[in-house]
């Protein structure tokens, strides 16, 4: 009996899993489940962390209340508010030329000024320009002076700061001639002109219209010289309505005039001469045609005109091509203000502005026609500006009382529209797509349009597509079903050597070995494109037309080696008559010397309008192809070969031929794994930088000549991020098109896989 | 069918060896080094069913897949004899591989139907003759489906995938494929080994009615399917012929020890 149990309890033991096997067991399958957890974390990781990169792209600004400040009791006498670029020193600048500053940081308390303009002028009038920070003064006697209101920051010993008004005076200049006073005068300087222009009240009660421009001795240093009257002119006749305000331009190149009835008067400073430009109505399509306001925008060529209705347009300065100059068009309508805007404050940074109304104040950016913030206040807004820096905003309110706003708004020019949508640009004819992130001066507006980049990418990737799925798949077809065994186990290891050459390889023999190779020679490769598969056709015909018994003499899957010196010494042939077929077909006249010429670089863009690089993408298509090739290849030949034997047996005693069967059998049934294939391929062609790097331009266009360049998205990471400053707006901008780059990939995976698992149900074989 | 191989096969139509419709002859058949088949003789009469049985590995299906040259896709495959169908070699260089397997049909061992609708699968080997005329398909489908004891199982859905009907159609639809080729014979490679009883039955019956019109050549590992189908049995042994003769005489009188051991279920 004890020795029946103890024989049953060994079985048991027998039977059982041992310890060490169950725990392996149980650690692996925790580690595998784990692991695989860490990846999906890992890769949705990266996403939420380009998503955050990108999020701040489309945020509006925050605007939040940093300190208040009485800074007068009167506020009527009050002509303008401005800060400094730090933003510890307001300034009040008042009707009488005196400038009173409010210390926020330090403990100097008010800083009275004085009066800016010396005496023994009386003040007649005084205009104050916020974008170049110029304070214009006219007098009783038809005289003007201008002051620079600036800043000048001290350091002490520890590096503390403090700020201190900096103000320079002009000397005064005659504007009327004739001792008229001065009702209004603005004056603006840049580096060519100098000019002011003003209204003057003539002894019987007329008023007059009249600019002079100044002149600089230019000094040896590049300091400036003394400053001199220059040309006097007259406006009066030019102008036959009741004149509403007068612009100018803060570099002094024109001057726009506002008359009553709604007519803007534009007059250009060109040449030593002041001429009646344009006469516009920037709100001539409304019932109400009045103008409420007008000013420059940074830059000189913009003008944001407000109307009576709060609406809000911007005409900027454009060739005209039917008038052959530059002329002011409507660019861009922004929505209309709730409150009928009474003041209006650019910034200096950007292209944005301030309009306030009432109680109602809207920050908006010009370049992509959004409102960036806007708020009512409880407070009645009497003045506003925007920091130096884009980071600060204040208002002056009915009692004097400053406030002063900190303004977060990073990417003003970033929004969906900008990424996406036609703009129109400073000095662009019409809304475009333009990327263009950096320019050579302060007041260039990053251009950050992702449509040539997309563009650029599926450019690059359809090219090298036409090119590399053929090849690849009928490879992979006559490699599979065709090719002799003995072959076929070397063709594949090969391939896959291929794939394995690095793609800056490949770049950097595109770019200078393929692109000058082909430069003069496209004829030649045009030749061999159409030569190569008509002597294949003729060849096959010829074989057709054998006897059966000479066919048989070549056992199945080796007839390549007949085909191939046919198709090299074709290739030789058509590579050779290149230039020949050049001389016939691509003769043009050379515009330079007049001469009749055949060179097919002159002849494409006469003939076909577009342009003609060596880096092109022809080029790009041909190397990219390279890398694409292998890996369509490998996935189709895999897929290919894994039809199952008995379909192709099946369809082969039946009496179909090898082409047949692969066409009508093989192909449909591997027809997913081929979708995979190519839908593989046109991931790697997309996401592939190097090559497009270096064979190309990287000219962001927007066609698909072939002939051309392009960028793409990835190759704009690389080109684009050195000139990046962490979290600035190009920064975040390139992560948007990685961003881009990834949902395109998305995008066409989804698809691909749809269409695969619809193939797959339809095909699947009984294997 | 290939017109040169009419006439020639109207020239041999007169020789004594005619009457035997196959005729192997000292067929050897290697794939690279191993011998598969060692010096085989055999001939079969038209119209008859033959049936080849052996252990597994004996050659029986590497000879089968001979006569329609199917074991070439294997490119180690050689072989030295003859096997000629009608008097003409089908290895005589005028002779199309192609024309040879529309003269000889296959089943095989699983059914491998198309991807591709039950009507297609049927009137594939017409389709790839060149042949698109509706009415000849339609016709030629409703035959061979007739013929293959198929069609009021499936007339009704011609449209559907092959793969919509269970294992035992499908082989009737492969069989189906077969016969709307019209080939003179049909070699069939263990048709029944992957279906149930109730399936095997009727394709036993269908080859009884194939066998007025067509020659059947029949690879089984079921005695008793042997004896009930096939008019003689060939029974190999490591790739040699052990035996062959009317099939009553293989199971009831056979005359050498191996072929007894073997259909009495001694060995195999």
């Amino acid at each position: 009996m004890k020795n029946q149990s103890q024989s049953h309890h060994r079985t048991l033991e027998r039977f059982q899993v041992s310890r060490r096997i169950g725990w392996f067991d149980r650690f692996m399958n925790h580690f595998i489940v784990v692991g695989g957890l860490m990846v999906i974390a890992a890769v949705m990781g990266i996403f939420v962390f380009i998503f955050l990169q990108v999020a701040p792209l489309f945020h509006g600004a925050e605007v939040k209340l940093l300190s208040r400040h009485k800074l007068t009791d009167t506020v009527d006498s009050v002509v303008a508010v401005d800060l400094d670029e730090w933003g510890e020193l307001p300034v009040l600048i008042q009707k009488d030329g005196s400038l009173r500053y409010r210390d926020l940081k330090g403990d100097r308390g008010i800083i009275e000024n004085g009066q800016v303009f010396q005496a023994g002028e009386t003040l007649s009038s005084i205009h104050y320009n916020s974008l170049n920070r110029l304070l214009v003064a006219g007098s009783n006697s038809g005289r003007f002076a201008y002051a620079k209101v600036g800043y000048r920051p001290e350091y002490d010993s520890l590096s503390v700061r403090t700020v201190h008004p900096d103000v320079t005076r002009s000397d005064w200049f005659d504007l009327s001639g004739k001792g008229e006073r001065i009702l209004f005068v603005d004056y603006g300087e840049g580096d060519s002109n100098k000019l002011a222009v003003g209204i003057c009240l003539d002894s019987e009660g007329n008023r007059h219209v009249r600019a002079v421009s100044l002149e600089q001795d230019l000094s040896l240093f590049g300091e400036g010289g003394k400053i001199s009257l220059g040309a006097r002119f007259d406006l009066t006749e030019a102008i036959d309505q009741a004149i509403q305000q007068i612009d100018v331009a803060p570099d002094g190149g024109l001057v726009l005039i506002v008359a009553e009835n709604g007519e803007v008067f534009v007059f250009f400073n060109q040449g030593g001469k002041l001429e009646l430009g344009q006469r516009f109505e920037p709100f001539g399509d409304l019932p109400d045609r009045r103008v409420g306001g007008a000013d420059f925008l940074l830059g000189d060529t913009s003008a944001v005109f407000t109307g009576w209705e709060g609406e809000n347009r911007v005409y900027s300065l454009s060739l005209d091509r039917d008038k052959g100059k530059r002329l002011y068009a409507r660019t861009k309508e922004f929505e209309p203000m709730p409150e009928l805007p009474e003041g209006y404050f650019p910034g200096v940074r950007n292209n944005s502005f301030l309009l306030v109304g009432n109680h109602h104040a809207s920050l908006r950016f010009s370049t992509t026609e959004s409102i960036r913030w806007q708020r009512n206040f409880e407070f009645e807004i009497i003045r506003g500006l925007i920091g130096e820096k884009y980071d600060r905003l204040g208002f002056l309110d009915r009692t004097g009382t400053f406030h002063l706003f900190h303004l977060r708004d990073p990417h003003p020019q970033a929004g969906l529209r900008a990424f996406l949508g036609k703009v129109r640009y400073e000095g662009q004819a019409e809304p475009d797509y333009v990327w263009q992130s950096t320019g050579g001066t302060d007041d260039f507006e990053p251009k950050l349009s992702l449509v040539p980049l997309i563009i650029g990418s599926l450019k690059g990737t359809l090219y090298a597509m036409l090119f590399a799925a053929p090849i690849a798949l009928l490879g992979a077809l006559y490699t599979s079903q065709f090719l002799h065994p003995k072959w076929r186990d070397h063709v594949k290891p090969t391939m896959e050597i291929m794939a394995s050459l690095p793609s800056v390889v490949l770049g950097f023999m595109a770019a200078l070995w393929l692109a000058p190779l082909l430069d003069t020679r496209v004829p030649s490769l045009l030749l061999v494109l159409l030569g190569v598969p008509c002597a294949t056709l003729a060849c096959n015909w010829c074989w057709g037309q054998l006897p059966h018994r000479v066919r048989t003499s070549i056992p199945a899957g080796l007839e390549f080696l007949l085909l191939s010196p046919i198709i090299l010494i074709t290739c030789i042939l058509c590579w050779k008559a290149g230039p020949l077929a050049e001389e016939i077909l691509f003769v043009v006249t050379n515009p330079e010397t007049g001469e009749r010429v055949a060179d097919f670089r002159l002849w494409w863009p006469e003939f076909t309008g577009a342009t003609y690089t060596q880096r092109n993408s022809l080029v790009v298509g041909f190397m990219m192809g390279f890398a694409v090739i292998p890996v369509i290849f490998s996935i189709a030949e895999d897929s290919l070969s894994n039809v199952p034997k008995s379909l192709r047996s099946g369809s082969l005693a039946l009496g179909a031929s090898r082409w047949q069967t692969a066409v009508n059998i093989v192909l449909p049934t591997a027809s997913p794994g081929i979708i995979s294939a190519l839908l593989i391929g046109i991931s790697r062609a997309l996401g592939e930088t190097m090559i497009v790097v270096m064979a190309t331009g990287n000219t962001p266009l927007k066609d698909f000549n072939i002939f051309s360049g392009m960028r793409a998205l990835s190759a704009n990471i690389v080109v684009e991020f050195p000139q990046a400053p962490f979290q600035g707006t190009l920064y975040r901008t390139l992560f948007l098109g990685a961003l881009t780059l990834f949902i395109m990939t998305f995008i066409i995976n989804t698809m691909a896989e749809v269409l695969r698992q619809h193939l797959r149900n339809r095909y699947k074989a009984v294997r | 069918m290939n017109p040169q191989w009419q006439n020639r096969a109207a020239s041999r139509r007169r020789d004594p060896r005619g009457r035997d419709y196959i005729s192997v002859k000292d067929y050897c058949f290697w794939f690279g080094q191993a011998q598969v088949l060692k010096g085989l003789n055999l001939d079969m009469q038209k119209g008859s069913v033959t049936a080849f049985i052996g252990p597994s590995g004996c050659g029986k299906s590497t000879l089968l897949r001979s006569f329609n040259r199917l074991n070439e896709l294997n490119p180690q495959a050689r072989h030295r004899g003859d096997i000629a169908i009608e008097g003409l070699s089908i290895y005589d260089p005028a002779v199309e591989v192609i024309s040879l397997r529309k003269r000889v049909g296959m089943v095989f061992q699983k059914s491998n139907p198309f991807p591709k609708s039950i009507y297609e699968n049927v009137v594939y080997s017409l389709r790839v003759a060149g042949e698109n005329n509706k009415s000849i398909l339609d016709e030629v489908a409703e035959n061979s489906l007739r013929s293959a004891a198929l069609w009021e199982e499936v007339k009704d859905r011609l449209g559907e995938s092959a793969f919509s009907l269970s294992l035992g159609q499908m082989q009737r639809l492969c069989i189906a494929r077969a016969i709307a080729n019209e080939p003179e014979v049909i070699l069939m490679d263990e048709p029944c080994s992957a279906l149930d009883p109730i399936a095997t039955a009727k394709i036993e019956e269908l080859i009884h009615e194939l066998k007025v019109k067509y020659t059947i050549i029949i690879v089984t590992h079921n005695m008793q399917q042997a004896a009930r189908v096939s008019d003689s049995t060939a029974f190999f042994y490591t790739g040699n012929l052990i035996e062959y003769n009317k099939t009553q005489e293989i199971f009831l009188n056979p005359q050498n020890d191996k072929t007894e051991a073997y259909v009495s279920g001694r060995s195999g």
